[in-house]
């Protein structure tokens, strides 16, 4: 099965509530940008833990290569000046 | 020793351990070879790495046991710090090379 970037955005924003979320990738690498206000005050290993729960077994099985940046509302909203 | 225990020991006997697919020489993936250059990059020589396609338990093992379904991972005093993307972020922040600046001198 091919795994697309949009199935890979479904499957992150059905297990979790996201302000701001997308995917690029070719179907082997992918990057995924995702702004949630569930990351407020967790570090960056629970933050990346938390998407990776959204992703459950496909992280395992079909997904390979996932890179990942992790905001809350406020840091990307200074990101973004 | 179950894996676990096995991972446990290496994570806590050793100042930093790298989990990794292929070997620093080697790297057979290009997330670990990114952690790679930076180990190098931040000066570090004393790294001991893991090749988990060496290993399948040891590459199932690591998984359950930081709660992380990827490798790399990166061990400080026996510290999960993170992936390749954390460890980049930490690197470019400053965060890494201020924790292997805490690592007692053995």
């Amino acid at each position: 099965m091919v795994v697309t970037p949009e199935s890979i955005h479904v499957s992150i924003t059905s297990g979790l509530q996201c302000e701001h979320c997308t995917v690029q990738g070719d179907g082997q690498h992918f990057e995924a940008v995702i702004v949630s206000e569930a990351f407020a005050g967790k570090s960056r290993i629970q933050q990346h833990q938390l998407v990776y729960g959204a992703l459950g077994d496909r992280m395992r099985e079909e997904i390979h290569a996932l890179s990942m940046k992790t905001f809350t509302p406020a840091q990307w909203a200074q990101q973004a000046r | 020793m179950s894996v676990q225990d096995q991972i446990r020991e290496t994570v806590t006997g050793n100042p930093i351990v790298l989990f990794m697919k292929g070997t620093p020489q080697f790297p057979q993936c290009g997330f670990s070879a990114t952690v790679v250059q930076i180990l190098n990059a931040c000066g570090v020589r004393n790294v001991v790495a893991v090749n988990v396609l060496a290993d399948p338990e040891v590459r199932e093992g690591i998984k359950q046991y930081a709660n992380w379904p990827t490798i790399p991972q990166l061990y400080i005093q026996g510290e999960f710090i993170g992936g390749c993307d954390i460890v980049r972020e930490m690197y470019s922040s400053g965060e890494l090379q201020e924790a292997l600046a805490k690592i007692p001198a053995a």
